[in-house]
């Protein structure tokens, strides 16, 4: 940072008073006058200190992480946190590949998932500059650009369980792309589409591939015992949190015309198939998808209860409630309970203490309400409230009773 | 109803002894539940080694056949070629054999020779209403099922969610029989891609949210939380509570973890 230079002789001209009278008069200058602004203005500790007061309740609180100098006091209404301003990155685009890595990621609900988003981290790595990576979607699909697709395939999916017929429509569409490699995830869904694949072409599977470069990939075999290389072939599964995501800039994610392949099945030996969801009041915590977690802030346990029930979510809870026997030891979160593979942890006065967060430190998605502006738990969310839990879930259950009868809005 | 479980060549992590892989002896316990009206199912072993088949003869099997096939063939048309002969009604199987090369295509391969429908990952097999017809609950991840019914004959993979094996008897292993299968001849395994083999080395955990080639710096912040969903999280100071309330559950719906209020209507009621 530079300052500007003084001029001392231009500043006290500036000062100087023309009294009247000759040349004999002593010149006078007026040393009231403000010198001009220049440079850093002069710090007010004082003012500064004010600035940080955190409004409302009994104690004198100061919030010094606040490193920006504030003039007036700290607003008290809603408002976004300071985020740094990034200006919208460009997308890149690549007209001609020289060859396409494909994906079939699982998708569930419609959405990439953390293991289809490693997956086209994987198959960026093995397309490196020149190629382009093309995402094969069954269904609508959205953020697959960001996730690092150069081109999208829509295949239509069939409403009715039929792995075969599946099975046979991602063959066809994978023979009229022509991509040189072929990625799946290893889940349950991901894993048996795949080898459905590799039966029906008559290719070989690279199967539960742990590091994936253009140079070879590498598997663990014989009980983690040895690990096996390979050269990158047609058919590959990728290992669930072996390999980062894209985290480069946005891709384009064209979507490809494709012709209608009309693949002929045999009749259909299932008969019937129907979904029977979790039940969120059983399944074990470390499987619970969402998880919503009471903490020392609330005491009013019942209302928690109809939240959860109403919200179809697992319930959890902090070291201490279950120390105080109010809830289950089993329903415990954190480094001594259980730790979370849930997609959303929603905390409800907890303020998170380390042990606790490691806990939760593998979920995707956390909400916070606490009173604490300063709670660990604050900063771990991704939509942090600072509000009275206990006021907060009679204002949950009545927005969803009311979303219930029918005169909900979406909001 | 015939019911045929395939067993691979197993070895225990630790001590390296043969042993019937968990998978296979829930498999048995799976055949096991159907009743006594089904008899005693069949094990089919194809490889060098029989030394762990009276353990699986211990698990609840009647019998077992087994191939005699060196390690390095493919096991696929042998299994095919008994299977075919004997045409059980259902062949039971784990997700992945041992002892091969451990990608879990036998059962696909196998499915495809014999043309049978195949169902993966599956915790529990019992009769459907309908004569020839089975129930099987297929795990989907996180305590989801779904349940299919199938008409057999059928081929079924089996999850590690499905119940545990029974106990060994080993009375049981005594009166069953191994009965070696004479084969016609061997196939060679297909050359797959070139495999290079190494010791096994541990690979570094990635940190979830830290961007590939990032510095270390970058790796601390996501590994402790400030970057990622922290960072350009959303703080609300002493709103509302009705206005929480509804903050709270536009965001769960944009994440998807909650449904929309008024469910889609599809015509039917």
């Amino acid at each position: 940072m530079t300052r500007l230079r003084r001029d001392p002789r231009a500043e006290r001209a500036a000062m100087q008073v023309d009294a009247g009278g000759g040349e004999t008069r002593r010149p006078r200058y007026d040393r009231s006058v403000r010198r001009t602004p220049g440079g850093r203005s002069r710090r007010d500790p004082r003012a500064e200190r004010a600035g940080r007061r955190v409004a409302g309740g009994p104690r004198l609180r100061f919030d010094l992480c606040r490193a920006v100098r504030i003039e007036g006091p700290m607003p008290s209404e809603a408002g976004h946190r300071p985020a740094p301003e990034a200006d919208a990155p460009t997308i890149l685009v690549l007209e001609d590949p020289a060859f396409l890595v494909a994906v079939v990621p699982d998708m569930p609900g419609g959405r990439l998932s953390v293991h289809d988003r490693q997956l086209l981290g994987a198959a960026r790595a093995l397309a490196g500059r020149d190629g382009g990576v093309a995402l094969l979607a069954l269904g609508p699909c959205e953020g697959a650009g960001p996730a690092g697709a150069d081109r999208l395939v829509r295949l239509d999916d069939a409403e009715d369980y039929d792995p075969a017929a599946r099975a046979a429509r991602i063959a066809a569409a994978l023979a009229s792309l022509g991509a040189r490699h072929v990625l799946f995830p290893e889940s349950l869904e991901g894993g048996d589409l795949a080898r459905r694949v590799a039966v029906r072409m008559g290719e070989p599977l690279f199967s539960d591939a742990e590091v994936v470069a253009a140079s070879g990939l590498i598997r663990p075999a014989r009980g983690r015992s040895v690990e096996q290389r390979a050269a990158p072939g047609l058919l590959a599964t990728v290992a669930a949190d072996a390999v980062a995501e894209y985290a480069g800039r946005p891709r384009e994610a064209r979507a490809l015309a494709r012709e209608a392949a009309s693949v002929a099945t045999r009749p259909a030996a299932i008969l019937s198939a129907r979904r029977i969801p979790a039940d969120p009041a059983t399944v074990p915590l470390a499987l619970a998808e969402f998880v919503v977690s009471v903490g020392n802030g609330i005491s009013d346990l019942d209302s928690f209860r109809q939240l959860v029930a109403a919200l179809r979510a697992t319930p959890g809870a902090s070291r201490v409630l279950c120390d105080a026997g109010v809830m289950p030891r089993q329903s415990q979160v954190g480094a001594s309970g259980t730790v979370l593979a849930a997609t959303c942890y929603v905390a409800l006065g907890i303020s998170g203490a380390p042990q606790h967060l490691q806990g939760v430190a593998g979920c995707e998605h956390v909400v916070a309400v606490n009173t604490d502006l300063h709670a660990a738990m604050i900063e771990r969310a991704g939509l942090a409230i600072v509000q009275d839990a206990q006021a907060v879930m009679p204002a949950l259950l009545r927005l969803l009773a009311r979303e219930a009868a029918g005169q909900g809005t979406v909001s | 109803m015939r019911v045929a479980v395939l067993l691979s060549g197993g070895r225990h992590p630790v001590s390296g002894a043969a042993v019937v892989p968990r998978l296979e002896a829930q498999a048995i316990r799976l055949a096991a539940g159907l009743g006594p009206s089904i008899g005693p199912s069949i094990g089919l072993h194809a490889g060098p080694d029989a030394s762990a088949l009276a353990e699986a003869l211990g698990q609840g099997l009647g019998h077992v056949e087994h191939i005699d096939l060196p390690a390095t063939a493919d096991p696929v048309p042998a299994l095919a070629a008994r299977l075919a002969a004997s045409r059980p009604d259902l062949v039971l199987a784990g997700r992945r054999g041992h002892g091969g090369p451990e990608s879990g295509l036998v059962p696909y391969a196998l499915a495809e020779a014999l043309d049978l429908p195949l169902i993966p990952d599956v915790v529990a097999v019992a009769f459907g209403e309908e004569a020839g017809t089975l129930r099987l609950d297929q795990s989907l991840g996180r305590g989801a099922l779904r349940r299919v019914v199938v008409r057999l004959p059928v081929m079924v993979t089996i999850h590690p969610d499905a119940p545990p094996p029974r106990p060994f008897a080993y009375g049981q292993a005594r009166r069953g029989r191994i009965e070696a299968i004479p084969l016609a001849s061997v196939a060679a395994n297909e050359a797959g891609p070139a495999l290079e083999e190494r010791p096994y080395r541990r690979r570094p955990k990635i940190v979830k949210g830290a961007p590939a080639g990032g510095s270390a710096a970058e790796r601390l912040k996501a590994a402790t939380g400030e970057a990622g969903s922290a960072a350009k999280g959303r703080l609300l100071v002493e709103p509302d509570p009705e206005d929480a309330a509804r903050e709270i559950l536009a965001y769960l719906r944009r994440i998807g973890v909650l449904a929309p209020p008024r469910p889609l209507d599809f015509g039917g009621r």
